[in-house]
């Protein structure tokens, strides 16, 4: 499904280079639940972001679905992220003009689906997450908790292919977390959706079932666990 | 509801602070703008008029070389077939003959300089204010000699109603022409200048005391419509070439009197270099709240191009909030703007003491007067839609081409 080949990245800031990720070779397979592991700075969200088609590697390749990233135009690559990827930001990153609702159908309006089919996905998949009686407010109107899960739903309605995570409990209490992530879980069984997050938190780390861990840009351990 | 407009209709009331401002702005700049040009567009017509009916009409027919000179070796060969045809074109509503010329006017121990109008009496008042603008006395009816006097001609002569005065002059002959004329009336007139000269015979009379024949100096002829004068010079220009005989002159009121052309020009440059700066202010009003609005956004516009938003959408989004924004200032603008020029329009506002004085200057009666015209508003409304346009450009392409990458900093 997604395929990372002797990828580099390296960041120049007023002549000074940064090497982000050192020749990672890794594979991410249709319906895992994977977890990016490491310290700050290893190259965890340097790494979604070249899957998400949102950065290019300065060398190797990145395939989604047999599909060469870098060949492809910003404009291919926006409609790649809309019609096979789903996103969930640390920070929630709600539209704070929409409404749950909205917000949740904002990717499906950008898709082309008609208003009550996609009013319609989107209330069930509210009521999925546990938010269907806070369809009509506004993100500042949620906590952190709530609004994360509008951000899941809203990754996941879309019927992605693949939802990358970065942190995404890093704002929320442990329950919170737990909780979320045990949602995360059902939707991948549920709705057969592959989920790749970057974490460092062990609770994240162990609901996952394979670990791929970084650091200094390289892949050290590739962990896969008994489902 | 497009998804763009919803986010633009919604972006705008987030910060409802800082909207109100530049919406306060704009609606302060509509106003002035409207107010200003109704204002400017009233006084310079009142000025056009006012010249039109004491000085020129809308359009003067005379003799070769008559505006360069003005001296009675130019004129016009006076017929009734020429009125006749000059008052039967489709746009004419008055023809007037005159005969004009420049004389000395004596009562007693005192003489003045006096520009004296000979005038048709039936005539006249088709074209010119001047037989309405009589204070006391009469306007002259052709009969026994009258004379009428600019008030304070009359006032520095000494001269009364029925008195006597001895005009003199140089006649078209050459010969010394003097005559005794009775006073039958005073004027008042918008401009102290010509008040204090201004001498009304009748055109008879005029022609009798200049040796003049059937000539006159010049045939002022008023539009139906001002706005149509270009029209009806065409017509008079046909009329006068079909006509054929000695060579015709044909002018416009701003040849006949291009000084109140160039001050009409110069105000207008005045006042629309203020309206300018004015505009150019809320230009900068509406950058500065897009451009703090984008910025401030920067993280949101990126989950949106993560998402799937295109580009164009963005770029959109924030030109919609830019027109959203001025069009809400122009429309309550104009709410406000339009029924105060409405009412000053019918309600002219007398100028205060210190103003008058200002206004004889330039030969225009104390009242400030407000025309609105369709161009006014639709003007104003193209002006700030047309710069709130300018004013998105930036922020509108600084946000659709930022990457999403570097909009979210991370995923």
């Amino acid at each position: 499904m997604l395929e990372a080949t002797d990828v580099w990245k390296v960041y120049e800031t007023r002549g000074v280079e940064t090497v982000a990720l050192q020749g990672v070779n890794l594979v991410i397979d249709e319906g895992e639940f994977t977890a990016l592991a490491g310290p700050s700075g290893s190259g965890k969200t340097t790494l979604l972001n070249l899957f998400g088609a949102l950065d290019v590697p300065t060398r190797g390749t990145i395939h989604l679905e047999g599909q060469e990233l870098s060949t492809l135009s910003s404009a291919q690559l926006a409609h790649l992220r809309l019609q096979k990827l789903g996103f969930i930001f640390q920070a929630y990153n709600l539209i704070p003009v929409l409404s749950a609702r909205e917000n949740v159908e904002f990717v499906m309006e950008l898709q082309g689906v008609p208003a009550a089919e996609r009013q319609e996905r989107a209330m069930a998949m509210l009521a999925e997450v546990g938010l269907g009686d806070m369809a009509d407010k506004r993100p500042m109107e949620m906590s952190g908790g709530q609004q994360q899960r509008v951000a899941v739903a809203r990754a996941i309605v879309s019927r992605p292919r693949v939802v990358l995570a970065d942190e995404p409990t890093a704002n929320l209490d442990s329950k919170t977390a737990e909780k979320l992530l045990d949602l995360m879980q059902e939707m991948n069984q549920r709705h057969h959706v592959t989920f790749l997050f970057s974490t460092h938190d062990p609770m994240v780390i162990e609901k996952s079932r394979r670990t791929v861990r970084l650091r200094d840009g390289q892949v050290v351990d590739d962990e896969l666990r008994a489902a | 509801m497009s998804l763009e407009f919803r986010l633009a209709k919604r972006n705008i009331g987030r910060n409802l602070r800082r909207t109100g401002l530049t919406v306060a702005a704009t609606v302060f700049a509509v106003f002035l703008v409207v107010v200003f040009v109704a204002m400017a567009a009233g006084m310079h017509e009142k000025m056009i008029e006012d010249g039109v009916r004491i000085h020129s009409g809308h359009l003067q027919v005379s003799g070769k070389d008559y505006l360069k000179k003005r001296t009675l070796e130019q004129f016009v060969d006076l017929d009734a077939e020429l009125l006749t045809l000059l008052e039967q074109a489709p746009g004419a509503l008055g023809v007037a003959p005159r005969v004009i010329g420049f004389g000395l006017a004596s009562k007693g121990a005192s003489t003045q300089g006096v520009a004296i109008f000979g005038v048709d009496p039936q005539r006249e008042g088709t074209v010119s204010s001047l037989p309405t603008r009589v204070v006391s006395g009469v306007f002259v009816d052709g009969e026994g000699r009258g004379i009428v006097l600019g008030e304070r001609l009359a006032r520095n002569l000494g001269a009364e109603i029925g008195d006597e005065l001895l005009l003199y002059s140089v006649a078209y002959s050459m010969e010394t022409a003097y005559d005794l004329f009775t006073v039958v009336g005073t004027l008042r007139l918008p401009e102290p200048a010509l008040e204090r000269t201004l001498a009304v015979i009748s055109l008879a009379d005029a022609q009798a005391f200049f040796a003049y024949g059937d000539r006159v100096s010049e045939i002022a002829v008023l539009a139906k419509d001002a706005g149509h004068v270009d029209a009806l010079e065409a017509d008079l220009h046909a009329v006068l070439a079909k006509r054929g005989g000695p060579e015709l002159e044909l002018h416009t009121w701003a040849e006949v009197m291009p000084e109140l052309k160039q001050f009409i020009f110069i105000d207008d440059a005045g006042m629309y270099i203020m309206l300018a700066i004015l505009v150019v202010v809320v230009a900068f009003g509406i950058l500065n709240t897009i451009l703090m609005s984008v910025l401030e956004r920067t993280r949101e516009l990126g989950v949106m191009l993560a998402l799937g938003l295109k580009p164009g959408s963005i770029f959109r989004v924030v030109y919609m909030e830019s027109m959203l924004l001025a069009s809400i200032g122009l429309v309550i603008g104009l709410a406000l703007a339009i029924p105060v020029v409405l009412y000053f329009q019918g309600h002219p506002i007398p100028m205060s003491e210190e103003l008058k004085g200002a206004a004889q200057i330039i030969a225009m009666e104390p009242v400030i007067t407000f025309k609105l015209k369709p161009l006014n508003p639709l003007g104003s409304m193209i002006t700030i839609l047309g710069v709130a346009a300018l004013a998105a450009l930036y922020p509108a392409l600084k946000a659709s081409r930022a990457r999403p990458v570097d909009a979210l900093r991370s995923l």
